[in-house]
C-alpha cells in the first residue's frame, strides 16, 4: 500500500505526495502528458529530441544539470509513445533546488541553436547505437508500421526517419513546447523524506505563478481492426533467424489488460514460463523467447519474440509458438500456474515499492490514467483474472487474423 | 500580484550519512552471516557468496557455468520443479559469477522464508548437474555468444580485458565459440565440490530482519560442514599484452566502440579514494569533462563514461564510448586531450565543489535501502575492509586539493601506459 495525498494548483498542475522517512532522499517525478503519439507524421522523433533540449537551459537558469549536481542530486528522463517523464533524487535538505529547476523549465525554455544542433547529433548517435548498429535493433522499426496503419504508434519514439530529427527547426521546437509543456498538462509526484505541508508550500511558491496554457484536445486516428494475418520477411547479416509476433489488444484502460498481462506471464514469466519450458528446454527450437504487452495507453500490442537455434525451420518454430498459445485453453494444472503468476506479480509489486523513485513514477503514471489510487489496485485487479477470462481473451486476441509476424532471417549459411 | 524572484534557493551541505554496521553472526558450522536491517517492506534479500569466480577456473566458462547450473536440478528436485517452485513463491533468483566471486542471490517476501531456505539449500549445496540441462544451456549460450559477436561494444570489451590482463589469465581471456563445447557435468560437480564449501562462504542478509532469521539459517545451512580440499589453486599470471593499440574490424559498422584504460590499483591502496574522485571528474557523472566535451559540446556520441573498478588481484580503469565512425579520430584526440588537461592544469574551485557535492549525494544513494546497503557492504567486505573505507572516501571528497588531483592524473593516467582498443569499420 502506498499512502499519498493529492492537491491541485489553480493552474491545473497536480501533485501527489508520499512520505517515507526511512530515507534521507526525496524523489521528484514530473510527467508531461506528451509522447511520440502526439507528433506530426512528417516530424517524428520530436518529443524525444525535445526531452534532450529540456536540459539545455531555461528562462533564469543557463543549464539544468550543474545546479542539481551541486545540490547532491541526480536525474534522468525518458520518452515513450505516450509520455515524457523527468525524474530526480536529491538529499531532502536541498529539495527546494529541484522545485526551482523544474518550475523554471516549465515556465520557459531558453536553449540555443548550438544546443539544438549538438543534441540532434546526440540523438542521431542514439538512433545508431540502439537501432542501427545492433543486431536485430531494426526489427521494431519494421514491425510497428506493419502492425499500425494509421495510429501514430506506427512509428517508434526515436522517430520514423533520422532525417526528421536532422531537419527539425527551432521554431517547430518552440511551437511544440507551448502546445504541450504546461502546468495543466503535467503531474508531479514527490516521494521520500518530505512532508505534505512542506511540499505544498514549495509547490505554491515555485509552480503557482506559472500560467495555464491552451492544450488542444488529443484527437488521434483510431487504428481500424485488422482483418487478416500479416507476414513480413526481411533478411540481414545476423547469426540467427528470429521471429517477432505482435497481436493488437485493447487500451490500457480496457479490463482485458490484466488478463493479457497475466497471459504473457503464463507464457514467459520466470524460468518456468510455458514458452521457455516447451520451446527452449524441451523442443530446443529457440535460444530465448519472450512475451510481454507494450502497456501503451491507446490500444497496444501483445508481443512474442525469440531467436532460433541452428537448423530450425522458421515456419516450424512459428507453428510451435501457436501450439503453446493453444495450450492456454486446456485445464491441466492451470489453477496452480495461475496462482504462481499471481504470487510473482504481487512479489514484484512489493519489490518495486522499495524504491522511492519507482513509487514516484507509478503515482504520476496512474494519476495520468485517471486516478493515482490505481497504484494500490493493480495486484487486486490482476488477482481477479480466472481461467475463463484467459480462454475468452486468448480466443479473441491471440488469433492469426489479429497477428503481425516478422520473419527476421539470417543471410548467412550455417554449417 | 507578487512577482516571484526566481533566484536560486540556498544550498545546504550534504553530510555523509550514518552507515549502519552489519551485525555479524556465526552459524554452527562457522559460516559467517551478516545482517543488515533496512527498509519499510517485509522483504528479504538473501545472498550466498563464494570465492569461486573466474579467477579459480582452469578452463574457460567453468566458473560461470557451474554457477548457472546450480538451479538446474538438485538431489530432491528436477530443474523444472525447482524453477516452478521459486516462481510459485514469487522469488527472484540471481545467479551471478564475476571474476572473483560466485553468488546466489534471492529476493522474496519474508512470509515465504522457510520454503525459500529449503530451496536455496538445494541450489547451494545439492545441485545435481544433469547432462541434458547442461547441453541445452551450452547450446543456448553459444547462440547468445554468436549474437554478441555482432556488437562492437562487446568486441571492444573482450579485447580490452585481454589486452589489459593477458591471454592467459581468467580476468583477460576471451571466450571463443568452441569453449562452449568443452565442459561436462563431472567437471562442474568437481568445481562445485571444491569451491562451494562452508569454509569458502558467507551469507549476507538485508531487508526486514525477523527474530528467527539466524535460527532458520542454522536449521538449513548450519548443519552442513564441507571443507575445501586444500589442493593448490590454479596460479595464473596477470601480464598485459605488449601491443597497446588494437583495432578490430567489423564490416559495415556505423559506429566505432572505443575502450581506453589499463590495470591499476584496487581498493586496498591508500590512493584509491583519490583515484575515484579523479575518475568522476574525467568521466564518472553526467557533468564530467568527457561528457561535457564529447557529447554535450561536440555531439560525437550518445554517451561516454569512465570508471575505476576493483578486483581482488588488481584494479582497472576504463573509458568507454561508441562514436559515429566519421568522428572516431576526433573523439580519440579529445579523450587524450582531456587526460592531458587533468595532468597539467589544476581543477578550479567551482568544478571541484561541484564534484564534491555530487559525490556526497552519491554516497547518500549508496546506502539508501536494503539492496544498496547489501551491495555497498559486500564491495568492501570482500577486500577485508569495512565502513572505514567509506569514511576515508567521504573525508577525501571533503578535503582533496587541486594539486593532489593533478598528481594522481600524472601517476595513474600516464598515456603511454594506456591500452586503446577500438571495434568498428575503418
Amino acid at each position: 500500500m502506498i499512502k499519498y495525498k493529492r492537491f491541485e494548483l489553480g493552474n491545473g498542475l497536480k501533485f501527489l505526495i508520499h512520505e517515507d522517512t526511512s530515507t534521507p532522499l526525496v524523489a521528484m517525478n514530473i510527467l508531461y502528458d506528451v509522447g511520440s503519439r502526439d507528433e506530426d507524421p512528417d516530424l517524428t522523433g520530436l518529443a524525444h529530441l525535445f526531452e534532450h533540449l529540456m536540459f539545455g537551459g531555461s528562462l533564469n537558469i543557463p543549464e539544468y544539470d550543474t545546479p542539481l549536481q551541486m545540490a547532491g542530486g541526480e536525474n534522468n528522463a525518458f520518452t515513450n509513445n505516450d509520455i515524457t517523464n523527468y525524474y530526480l533524487t536529491i538529499p531532502s535538505q536541498n529539495i527546494e533546488t529541484a522545485f526551482w529547476l523544474e518550475s523554471d523549465r516549465m515556465l520557459e525554455l531558453d536553449f540555443s541553436q548550438k544546443n539544438l544542433d549538438t543534441q540532434k547529433n546526440v540523438v542521431i548517435e542514439e538512433f545508431n547505437q540502439r537501432y542501427l548498429n545492433q543486431p536485430y535493433g531494426d526489427a521494431i522499426l519494421k514491425l510497428r508500421p506493419a502492425a499500425y496503419k494509421v495510429h501514430p504508434y506506427r512509428w517508434p519514439t526515436i522517430g520514423r526517419d533520422i532525417l526528421h530529427i536532422a531537419d527539425t527547426e527551432l521554431n517547430q521546437i518552440r511551437e511544440f513546447y507551448f502546445s504541450h509543456y504546461a502546468p495543466n498538462n503535467a503531474i508531479i509526484a514527490l516521494t521520500g523524506n518530505i512532508d505534505y505541508n512542506h511540499a505544498f508550500d514549495l509547490a505554491v511558491k515555485w509552480f503557482g505563478p506559472i500560467e495555464k496554457r491552451t492544450i488542444n484536445a488529443r484527437n488521434l486516428p483510431e487504428e481500424p481492426q485488422q482483418k487478416e494475418e500479416r507476414i513480413v520477411t526481411m533478411e540481414k547479416d545476423v547469426p540467427a533467424d528470429a521471429i517477432y509476433k505482435a497481436w493488437h489488444m485493447g487500451s490500457r484502460k480496457n479490463p482485458e489488460f490484466f488478463t493479457l498481462d497475466l497471459i504473457t506471464d503464463l507464457l514467459s514469466g520466470g524460468e518456468s514460463g510455458r514458452l521457455n519450458i516447451s520451446l527452449v528446454r524441451e523442443k530446443k527450437l529457440f535460444s530465448d523467447i519472450n512475451a510481454y504487452i507494450t502497456s501503451d495507453i491507446d490500444p497496444g500490442l501483445l508481443m512474442i519474440h525469440g531467436k532460433l537455434m541452428k537448423n530450425v525451420d522458421i515456419r516450424e518454430a512459428d507453428t510451435a509458438i501457436t501450439e503453446v498459445l493453444d495450450s492456454l485453453y486446456s485445464k491441466g494444472k492451470i489453477d496452480e500456474e495461475m496462482e504462481k503468476v499471481k504470487n510473482r506479480h504481487e512479489s514484484s509489486t512489493v519489490f518495486s515499492n522499495t524504491s522511492i523513485l519507482n513509487k514516484a513514477m507509478n503515482l504520476a503514471y496512474y494519476e495520468l490514467l485517471g486516478n493515482a489510487e490505481l497504484v494500490n489496485k493493480q495486484v487486486e485487479y490482476y488477482r481477479k483474472v480466472n481461467h475463463e477470462m484467459v480462454i475468452e481473451t486468448t480466443r479473441k486476441v491471440l488469433i492469426p487474423s489479429n497477428c503481425n509476424t516478422l520473419y527476421y532471417k539470417s543471410g548467412r549459411k550455417e554449417l | 500580484m507578487n512577482e516571484l524572484q526566481r533566484i536560486q534557493p540556498p544550498l545546504f551541505p550534504v553530510e555523509s550519512v550514518e552507515i549502519p554496521e552489519a551485525a555479524m553472526h556465526t552459524l554452527k558450522n562457522g559460516v559467517p552471516v551478516f545482517l543488515i536491517e533496512s527498509g519499510t517492506e517485509d522483504i528479504m534479500r538473501l545472498e550466498f557468496t563464494f570465492k569461486a569466480g573466474q579467477a579459480r577456473e582452469y578452463i574457460p566458462l567453468l566458473a560461470s557455468t557451474t554457477n548457472m547450473m546450480l538451479s538446474e536440478g538438485s538431489q530432491n528436485y528436477s530443474s523444472e520443479e525447482l524453477n516452478r517452485q521459486l516462481d510459485f513463491y514469487g522469488t527472484f533468483l540471481h545467479l551471478d559469477c564475476d571474476r572473483d566471486r560466485s553468488e546466489i542471490v534471492l529476493f522474496f517476501l519474508n512470509k515465504h522464508i522457510e520454503k525459500i531456505l529449503e530451496l536455496s539449500r538445494e541450489i547451494v549445496f545439492r545441485p545435481a548437474f544433469p547432462d541434458p540441462e547442461l547441453n541445452t544451456l551450452m547450446k543456448k549460450r553459444q547462440r547468445w555468444h554468436q549474437v554478441n559477436r555482432e556488437k562492437v561494444n562487446k568486441l571492444a570489451d573482450d579485447q580490452f580485458f585481454e589486452s589489459v590482463f593477458g591471454k592467459n589469465h581468467p580476468y583477460g581471456y576471451k571466450i571463443l565459440e568452441k569453449d562452449y563445447e568443452n565442459l561436462n557435468t563431472s567437471m562442474l560437480a568437481e568445481y562445485h565440490q571444491r569451491y562451494y564449501t562452508t569454509d569458502n562462504m558467507a551469507v549476507i542478509v538485508s531487508g526486514k530482519i525477523h527474530d528467527q532469521t539466524i535460527d532458520l539459517l542454522n536449521k538449513y545451512f548450519g548443519e552442513t560442514v564441507i571443507n575445501r580440499h586444500y589442493n593448490s589453486d590454479n596460479e595464473h599470471n596477470i601480464k598485459g599484452n605488449t601491443e597497446k593499440r588494437v583495432f578490430i574490424n567489423k564490416d559495415n559498422s556505423i559506429q566505432t566502440a572505443i575502450r581506453i584504460g589499463s590495470s591499476t590499483i584496487n581498493k586496498m591502496h591508500p590512493d584509491y579514494p583519490g583515484l575515484k574522485i579523479l575518475d568522476t571528474i574525467l568521466g564518472g557523472y553526467f557533468g564530467s569533462r568527457l561528457m561535457k566535451n564529447i557529447r554535450e559540446d561536440k555531439g560525437y556520441t550518445y554517451g561516454i563514461n569512465s570508471s575505476v573498478s576493483s578486483l581482488n588481484l588488481a584494479g582497472y580503469k576504463m573509458i568507454s564510448t561508441e562514436v559515429g565512425k566519421d568522428n572516431y579520430r576526433k573523439a580519440l584526440d579529445e579523450i587524450y586531450n582531456e587526460i592531458r588537461i587533468l595532468q597539467n592544469k589544476p581543477i578550479n574551485n567551482e568544478e571541484l565543489n561541484l564534484v564534491r557535492n555530487y559525490m556526497s549525494g552519491e554516497m547518500v544513494r549508496m546506502f539508501d535501502g536494503p539492496f544498496a546497503l547489501a551491495e555497498s557492504f559486500k564491495s568492501v567486505w570482500e577486500f577485508g575492509l569495512g565502513n572505514e573505507y567509506y569514511h576515508r572516501l567521504a573525508e577525501k571528497i571533503r578535503i582533496i586539493e587541486p594539486d593532489e588531483i593533478t598528481q594522481l592524473a600524472r601517476t595513474y593516467y600516464n598515456i603511454d601506459d594506456l591500452y586503446e582498443v577500438s571495434a568498428g569499420s575503418k
